[in-house]
């Protein structure tokens, strides 16, 4: 008994201290940055591919941890009441600025210091292939004679591609059906087999059905054309007065001191500009869109407002 | 595609797979995968997204490989602790529980181990097969499902499967409408709207599954065996001798068919959007009992109740791929983290996956054929050693186990709820046991239920509020009907029974 | 008995709570449409299930698991009190601690004496799921002010 023991002790010794190569480089003292959702989503990939390639440049590793529950209000909350010591980061993305208009949050963008934008996502509407709706002012005038009748999906009531296509109502002057779905995935196959009508999204959602030809973008909500379908208007071009995406950034606790918010930003920024976060990013088709602390919290004081009218648009019907 | 080429991208696909670099990934991804499986509350979700940063140096194939590796392993793993100490590894291990863990108590670990990766490859196998020659088609064919057809099928299913267990049908729909309900604490899915939540931002996530089943089971079972007097605490579980730990002949007779049926019915279920395996496991079970010689021995210790199952969630877990590499549309939490990886190195499932990067595709196909093989072969041998771990006395092993499933439990989703979620279901399997109700029906309310409201109230959003959509659509009138005729079949079979009976009285 | 009660209850709470949220109509179902029907189906068969008792009722059964020995159901209690308190303090003391003292509370209960036995099987479980879940699988675990 004695000796199973000791050798017991023993190989737990062993291997705790020869462990494989990434136990080595696990210092006590790794930055964290916390994913209000599940993994596996856009975010998280993003941020695990921006971790990677930041960590060299930060020169301590940076780890990326889920924290789902309650459409981000876990994640946000803890993260708001952690230490403002640089070591505890949240991954800040639109829902931020709708969440606490739609339930009772602790929380507001308010409460954390904005470091650096990463990426931001135009959204968009799709329609099948084959759907009789050929250009957008075909869909709007349908929409217009038939209002209610369009089904179009989202990811999720509340959630941001669910708020652009009610602010793209009020400006296009049309009624949808919005039917909501768990996830972008869901409400993409939906309307591959043909059960809605169309679908309010943002890449990577889609887009490889798009190039395939199953798809069709219907209609773009960013500024500019995008890279990958130079063919494709955006909603301006075309006489609505219209541009909304989704961005995603990471922020830190309120009370952060600026030294660590700069550290912290330079190394992002680094990580950011790392060749193989550019082609991870481009193979996701995710459109890098760098903005430094200042922009990126007067993108979010302005979306918050935004975002307060039109959750009580909804709340009203 | 024609049956030729696809024989033939196999092959090259083989050639890939079988290099050395590769095999060594499709070792790596099979250990993790078993390990996060055994591990209570860990599972393949955790473990894909754990090693994603560790594949970003690779190529897109090897990553793959490695990744795929963990989720059809975790399945093997997950088996282990379901049978030996009442815990499920993760969430498509629970119907294993039921039968593995009474033949664990008779003695008959080892077979039950060996039986269920005997299943499993066999089983993954033969979905693999299908998943090579059939994949197109069955993937559009799965995107004819929509909410209407969703919901009916769910109805069609949770009818069927909710008396799968128990004896009382009045208890075990009881159990099912508890975890009905529990499932609609959190946020309405379809408003946003928190439900029951009292204002607790903890509770907006709703109710995590994998924390009432390990603690409906596991923790249940271990506070059962701490109310036993103390002598019996210092036995352990039972001692399996040698030649009882591998299965006799007869148990792979009898195991051939469930085995079979097993990984047909799993096939199917992955290729529907939902939990899959779970939904798999569940209904290879139901299956198998009812076509038993001796349903009796099913909750004792059936062998079938291991095989089945067991065969069911590994075919699930492989055709699972098919959505995922044909649609590019994950339909299992796991495979949307795949899904992540993929996009990560520059592979964009849909359509044109196959076409695009044929050796991908088929190199993943024919290293899953590799991996369940090196699975079959690392699992056999460690048998014996698992079931040595009933050896440990009671009073040791039972706060080995609590450790075990505090830890896990934890690691899923770094959250206290969780823990006290689970400990709450301990004490509720406990009394649970000294009532009579049974758990599995629960769990499959869980499970279900949320999916099958938001289905419901996304069909009357389409259908502007008419119900008619449900008899309309043809997939979903054909799962309704089925529904009555299987409700109503016994009371049928009863009223043909008592004509022929007068008219044999008659004549 | 006691059970069918509880889960009249259950049923009953159930279906109060979701009068209070939106129940919208058939057409637009609201939040607490579901939830009420559920609860009310629970109602419903609660009361078939205690008539169902009531009906069949033959001589209460033996309590065939009288108390093999006066500990067992004080084990129990003290069994899961610790386990209670284990996670209450997990965060506090962190991991590492909470694991050696569950354990060492744990065995004590269920017989282990021998202190030195309690203490070297708790330290060697505490150790090696460390070392498995926060080295081997980078999991992260409570740290607690020792900040392990």
């Amino acid at each position: 008994m004695r000796r199973a023991v000791g050798v017991f002790l023993g190989l737990v010794l062993v291997l705790g201290v020869f462990g494989p190569v990434r136990a080595a480089d696990f210092p006590t003292k790794e930055v964290q940055i916390i994913i209000p959702w599940a993994a596996g989503g856009a975010t998280d990939l993003v941020f695990r591919a921006l971790a990677a390639s930041t960590s060299k440049h930060l020169g301590k590793a940076v780890v990326v941890v889920n924290k789902p529950g309650g459409a981000g209000a876990v994640g946000y909350t803890e993260v708001m009441q952690a230490r403002p010591d640089g070591y505890t980061l949240v991954t800040a993305v639109t829902p931020l600025t709708i969440l606490p208009h739609q339930i009772k949050t602790a929380f507001t963008y308010k409460d954390f210091e904005p470091i650096i934008n990463v990426v931001e996502d135009p959204a968009m509407f799709q329609v099948q292939a084959d759907s009789p709706w050929k250009t957008l002012p075909e869909f709007l005038d349908y929409a217009r004679k038939n209002p209610g009748m369009i089904t179009v999906g989202n990811s999720g009531a509340g959630g941001g591609v669910h708020l652009i296509a009610l602010a793209f109502e009020r400006t296009g002057g049309v009624k949808f059906n919005h039917i909501p779905f768990s996830g972008g995935g869901p409400s993409i196959t939906a309307l591959l087999g043909g059960h809605i009508h169309a679908v309010s999204c943002s890449p990577p959602e889609g887009i490889a059905h798009v190039k395939a030809g199953k798809l069709r973008i219907i209609a773009l909500f960013s500024e500019k054309r995008m890279g990958a379908f130079p063919n494709v208007p955006v909603v301006r071009e075309q006489g609505v007065d219209f541009t909304m995406s989704q961005w995603r950034g990471l922020a830190a606790p309120k009370g952060t001191p600026p030294e660590v918010i700069k550290k912290l930003h330079d190394a992002f920024k680094q990580g950011m500009e790392d060749p193989a976060f550019v082609k991870n990013a481009t193979d996701m088709t995710v459109h890098l869109s760098y903005m430094g602390p200042a922009e990126f919290g007067k993108i979010m004081a302005q979306d918050h407002e935004r975002y307060a009218k039109l959750v009580q648009e909804i709340k009203k019907q | 595609m024609d049956v030729l080429a696809s024989l033939q991208y196999l092959l090259s696909g083989f050639g890939v797979a079988t290099t050395p670099e590769n095999l060594f990934y499709c070792l790596v991804g099979a250990i993790v995968g078993t390990l996060v499986g055994v591990l209570p509350g860990l599972g393949p979700i955790a473990g894909i997204a754990l090693l994603i940063p560790a594949t970003f140096n690779l190529n897109a194939t090897s990553a793959i490989i490695m990744l795929a590796g963990i989720y059809y392993g975790a399945m093997y793993g997950g088996s282990t602790t379901s049978i030996l100490i009442n815990v499920p590894g993760e969430t498509a291990s629970v119907m294993t529980c039921i039968d593995g863990y009474q033949m664990a108590r008779k003695g008959r670990a080892g077979p039950a181990l060996a039986i269920s990766a005997i299943g499993s490859f066999v089983a993954g196998s033969l979905a693999i097969l299908c998943m090579v020659f059939l994949a197109p088609p069955l993937a559009e064919a799965a995107l004819a499902f929509g909410p209407t057809e969703f919901f009916s099928l769910m109805v069609f299913g949770f009818v069927v499967l909710s008396n799968v267990t128990g004896a009382s049908l009045l208890k075990s729909l009881m159990m099912a409408m508890v975890g009905l309900i529990i499932g609609t604490i959190g946020m309405d899915p379809v408003t946003g709207n928190p439900r029951f939540t009292f204002g607790a931002v903890s509770l907006l996530g709703g109710i995590e599954f994998v924390a009432v089943a390990i603690g409906l089971f596991g923790i249940g079972e271990v506070l059962a065996n701490v109310e036993q007097p103390t002598e019996s605490l210092e036995q352990q579980v039972l001692v399996p001798r040698f030649r009882d730990l591998y299965p006799t002949l007869q148990d792979l007779k009898d195991s051939l068919g469930a085995i079979l049926r097993g990984a047909g019915i799993g096939f199917g279920c992955g290729l529907v959007p939902g939990p899959a395996p779970v939904i798999a496991t569940y209904a290879s079970y139901m299956v198998e009992k009812r076509i038993a010689r001796h349903p009796e021995e099913f909750g004792h210790g059936a062998i079938q109740g291991v095989a089945g199952p067991e065969s069911a969630n590994n075919a699930a877990c492989q055709s699972a791929f098919i959505p995922l590499f044909v649609l590019g549309i994950p339909f299992a939490p796991p495979t949307a983290i795949l899904l992540g990886a993929l996009l990560i190195h520059g592979v964009n499932p849909g359509p044109m996956l196959i076409s695009e990067h044929p050796n991908l595709f088929w190199g993943v196909v024919a290293s899953m054929y590799i991996g369940n093989f090196i699975l079959l072969l690392l699992n056999l041998p460690f048998v014996p050693l698992f079931a040595n771990i009933l050896r440990i006395p009671k009073k040791v092993l039972l706060p080995l186990v609590m450790l075990f499933c505090l830890t896990g439990m934890y690691s899923v989703n770094n959250f206290m709820l969780d823990l006290w979620v689970m400990l709450g279901c301990g004490a509720l399997g406990y009394l649970m046991r000294k009532w009579a109700y049974e758990g599995a029906p629960l769990l499959l309310a869980l499970v279900l239920g949320p999916k099958l409201e938001v289905a419901f109230r996304q069909s009357l959003m389409i259908s502007h509020g008419g119900f008619a959509i449900f008899v309309e659509r043809p997939i979903s009138l054909v799962f309704l009907l089925a529904t009555v005729g299987f409700l109503f079949l016994p009371l049928l079979r009863r009223a043909v029974r008592s004509l022929t009976r007068g008219r044999a009285a008659v004549a | 008995m006691a059970a069918g009660l509880a889960l009249l209850l259950f049923g009953a709470v159930t279906a109060f709570l979701s009068l209070r949220l939106p129940i919208g109509t058939l057409r637009g179902p609201g939040s607490g449409l579901f939830p009420l029907a559920l609860g009310l189906i629970l109602i419903g068969l609660s009361v078939c299930h205690l008539v169902e008792l009531h009906l069949t009722a033959t001589t209460p059964p033996t309590d065939t698991e009288a108390h093999r020995d006066d500990g067992s159901a004080w084990r129990v209690l003290l069994f899961m009190g610790v386990m209670v308190l284990g996670t209450a303090f997990l965060t506090v003391l962190g991991f590492p601690l909470v694991a050696f003292l569950l354990m060492a509370g744990l065995l004590y209960i269920l017989g282990v004496r021998r202190w030195q036995r309690v203490a070297l099987i708790a330290l060697c479980s505490a150790v090696a799921s460390y070392v498995l879940f926060v080295r081997w699988l980078q999991i992260p675990l409570p740290k607690g002010w020792i900040g392990l």
